[in-house]
């Protein structure tokens, strides 16, 4: 095998390197990219890479810090003055990186502009669709209207950057009018953001340039309003093969590198590199088809998946321990529910589901299933960390309790596909609550379908329970914090009860660093090489 | 009675067979039959995998991921010795290579058994009848050896989803073309001879004439071909299982054997990927010597 024997070549040259790999020299930061952002627009895919880039160049009104906690951005101070009114106070003597002054008039053509993207695989108007009226009390004050009670509106103001108007073309008045501003101008494509000239925001960094596939180059913005950045030039590399992520740090080519493979780290931090690792918002499921019978993966006219005696069997057979142990090595925390504790709506008393392959065996029994049947479980395969072992050892759990499982397993956009079309009886996937509390995971994965209501969105297992969907509800028009609490905390512990959808584990994300770097570990997985530190 | 001399020996002598002859070729070579003696054992350990190895890899419920990525020679929880390790998934290594190479082994000799027929077919067809029938096929035939196999077979796959049964119709797909050439070429030649003519004189059907007269006489080349493309065959489903497009990752291969351990190479777990690759590596070595021992036997002008 060729390719065999020229890796253990590689492995034995990145060895002799990282001994010569030294620490950071310079003022460049290089990262490693596991994956590749697909624009510089920061509205038009809501997808983690591209929102990380987007932070480093466009700052959003309010910022979520590591922990997802919200923090001041261009917005100083937000307040509900109703239950359907806000103020925004915006911060005073912030300039773009072009030198033009950052008004509200800036915020009301971002608004403005998300909807209109072209072609926008995943937007940004799942924040923005709550916004009925946006008026300018003056330059720096901002009166936000919503349809109805709107309590996620700061966390949802604080998923997208603001652009400047008149950079995109905007005439001098932007008036919001819900479905049809007035005064933007012919808003730009999405390709117009990968050039330096047309990426002007108020972040730490400019964009040097984008060469997709190869490289992304920021450089410090001197206009900053914050504290300095620390790096004169970041530079961002897409290298996806992990093997090639390692060795590229081993070597010294870049100074940090997204995820490292779990079987690596070890022998990273062996050689004096740093790991950098915490508990992200994403947890791993697998969604039982619970639809129609019958369903694709099972033989036979039967849907045993509407049981939830069946449901409760196939939760309660994955050894969620031995996962962690054995595959991810640590690097993740047996879930009980969809979001982990203490982030917000979740049920701290919840213990993660336990191993109990015997009372499975039971279950099936009492659902009238003795001899078990077969199914096939669907599965990406280069996602989320270690999916496709983590199905394999699933169905090994499974069939051990007399469930015969086939692994299906994909390359993400095959399996998204698939999934799409309802072609998986049971498959695994993962969810990050992009506004860190639990209306995220519970409205997309367990909520019935209703695009009306925006709600079960990514519910491809067809789950649905009106009692669940009335909490939500109720809970997303609940403007206080602790009622609305306590209807997220009550409607997942009935989701879970029943077992609506079966989480897994939570990922716990790790970067690697060149010795004498920092980087304290974020719950969104963002990588933002503006906030990598020098250890002294 | 005495003195008449006996002419049995000389006439035995005379008498061997064409078969014999080329066995005693054969067995001139010792590489050669070191080859033969490994294809031997590693069909055999294939076929009769269920009741050698130690573990059925397939079945996952006698698998336990707690017994993953285990050095060679590491002892199980149940008591039992992992020779060669085991991979990510608690696979006992050295059952999941047999096993692996019984997969490996049944995808490309029902690939090239079917390939053959059909090229054969094909190729027997164009030389027979000549004119538009042969340009037509021997057009297609040319079309298709034009393509790299892997990128035929990658596109094939793509169309026609994953699955054994689809690794099988992608590999005959690609390979049919070889033979097709191959039998029409010796078969060209065969057409001119006396006995075709004497066979059609008879007033014998064409299908008659091609396949009992024509045919016969094109099998020693197809022969050496068909021993050499198993020995492809193999190492293309090995790379398609790699690139994950081939076998399920539930019944692995020696291809998907490799690429499971592939991740594991920089961090020491050298056994997972290793041990499957020599496998496969002198799986196809031992063909190779088989069929180009084969080639050197059947070729009148190599004759010694």
């Amino acid at each position: 095998m060729p390719n065999t024997s020229s890796r253990a070549l590689l492995m034995s040259a990145s060895a002799a390197l990282a001994l010569a790999a030294g620490a950071v020299g310079a003022d460049t930061l290089r990262i490693g990219l596991a994956s590749e952002p697909t624009s510089v627009d920061p509205h038009y895919h809501n997808l983690g890479p591209n929102n990380a880039l987007a932070r480093h160049i466009f700052t959003p009104l309010i910022v979520q810090d590591a922990n997802q906690l919200l923090e001041p951005g261009l917005a100083t101070e937000w307040e509900a003055i109703d239950d359907t009114t806000w103020r925004l106070t915006l911060r005073e003597g912030v300039t773009f990186s072009n030198g033009d002054p950052f008004t509200a008039r800036d915020v009301i053509y971002t608004i403005c502009r998300i909807p209109l993207v072209p072609d926008a695989p995943s937007p940004f108007t799942l924040y923005t669709r709550a916004i009925a009226g946006l008026e300018a009390e003056n330059d720096y004050t901002l009166i936000v209207t919503t349809d109805g009670p709107a309590p996620l509106l700061p966390n949802q103001l604080s998923t997208f950057g603001i652009v400047s108007a008149s950079v995109s073309g905007a005439e001098d008045e932007v008036v919001f009018g819900g479905d049809e501003c007035t005064g933007v101008g012919d808003a730009p494509a999405s390709a117009e953001f990968n050039s330096p000239d047309f990426a002007i925001g108020t972040g730490p960094y400019t964009l040097g340039a984008y060469i997709r596939g190869e490289e992304l180059r920021l450089s410090r913005n001197e206009n900053f309003f914050g504290d300095a950045p620390v790096w004169d030039e970041i530079v961002m590399r897409p290298l996806t093969n992990s093997g090639a992520r390692v060795a590229a740090l081993l070597a010294g080519d870049v100074h940090m590198i997204e995820n490292p493979p779990t079987q690596d780290i070890a022998r990273i931090e062996g050689d004096g590199f740093t790991i950098s690792s915490g508990l992200s918002n994403r947890v791993i499921y697998i969604a039982l088809d619970q639809g129609d019978a019958p369903t694709p993966g099972i033989d036979g006219d039967i849907n045993p998946l509407q049981d939830a005696r069946v449901r409760e069997a196939l939760a309660l057979s994955i050894d969620r321990e031995a996962i962690r142990d054995r595959l991810m090595l640590g690097l993740s925390e047996p879930a009980g529910e969809l979001l982990p504790a203490p982030m917000f709506g979740t049920n701290p008393d919840r213990p993660a589901i336990p191993y109990n392959p015997d009372r499975a065996r039971e279950l099936l029994a009492e659902a009238g299933y003795d001899d078990g049947f077969s199914i096939v479980l669907g599965t990406p395969n280069d996602r989320y960390i270690n999916d496709g072992p983590i199905s394999q050892a699933v169905a090994q759990m499974w069939t051990q309790v007399g469930v015969r499982t086939e692994v299906d397993a994909k390359t993400f956009s095959a399996f998204i596909a698939d999934r799409n079309g309802f072609n998986f009886s049971a498959f695994l996937a993962g969810w990050g609550a992009g506004t860190g509390e639990m209306s995220s995971p519970l409205g997309a994965l367990v909520a019935t379908r209703d695009p009306d209501r925006s709600l079960g969105g990514t519910n491809l297992a067809r789950h649905s329970n009106t009692e669940i969907d009335d909490l939500l509800v109720e809970a997303l028009q609940t403007v206080d914090d602790g009622e609305r609490e306590r209807l997220l905390r009550e409607a997942s512990t009935i989701a879970m009860d029943t077992f609506a959808i079966v989480p897994i584990h939570y990922e716990l994300t790790t970067w690697a660093l060149a010795p004498g770097l920092e980087y304290e570990a974020r719950a969104d997985q963002y990588t933002l090489g503006a906030a990598v530190l020098r250890a002294d | 009675m005495t003195d008449i001399p006996n002419p049995t020996p000389a006439k035995k002598a005379k008498a061997i067979s064409p078969l014999r002859a080329a066995m005693l070729d054969f067995a001139a070579s010792p590489l050669a039959m070191i080859g033969l003696f490994v294809m031997v054992v590693m069909a055999l350990s294939a076929i009769f995998a269920p009741w050698i190895t130690p573990q059925n890899p397939y079945d996952l419920s006698q698998l336990s991921i707690m017994d993953n990525n285990m050095p060679p020679g590491s002892e199980s929880f149940g008591g039992m010795t992992y020779w060669l390790g085991t991979d990510p998934q608690g696979r006992d290594m050295l059952s999941a290579i047999i096993y692996g190479l019984r997969m490996s082994l049944m995808v490309a000799v029902t690939a090239t058994l079917c390939a053959l027929a059909i090229g054969m077919a094909m190729g027997i067809t164009a030389a027979y009848f000549g004119g538009r029938v042969d340009t037509l096929i021997m057009r297609v035939v040319d079309l298709q050896l034009s393509f790299p196999a892997i990128l035929v077979a990658l596109i094939l796959l793509a169309i026609l989803g994953k699955g054994v049964d689809k690794v099988i119709i992608a590999l005959v797909i690609v390979q049919w073309a070889y033979y097709a050439r191959t039998v029409r070429g010796s078969a060209l030649v065969e057409r001119q001879r006396d006995y075709i003519a004497a066979a059609r004189g008879l007033g014998l059907g064409h299908a008659r004439v091609m396949f009992r007269h024509l045919l016969p006489n094109t099998l020693p080349p197809l022969i050496v071909v068909a021993t050499v493309q198993i020995a492809q065959a193999i190492a293309l489903e090995a790379t398609l299982s790699f690139l994950g497009v081939g076998v399920p990752v539930t019944e692995p291969s020696l291809g998907l054997l490799i690429a499971n351990g592939y991740s594991y190479l920089l961090s020491g777990a050298y056994w997972i990927s290793v041990y499957p690759g020599i496998a496969l590596l002198v799986a196809i070595i031992a063909i190779n010597l088989v069929g180009d021992q084969l080639r050197d036997v059947l070729n009148p002008r190599l004759r010694r």
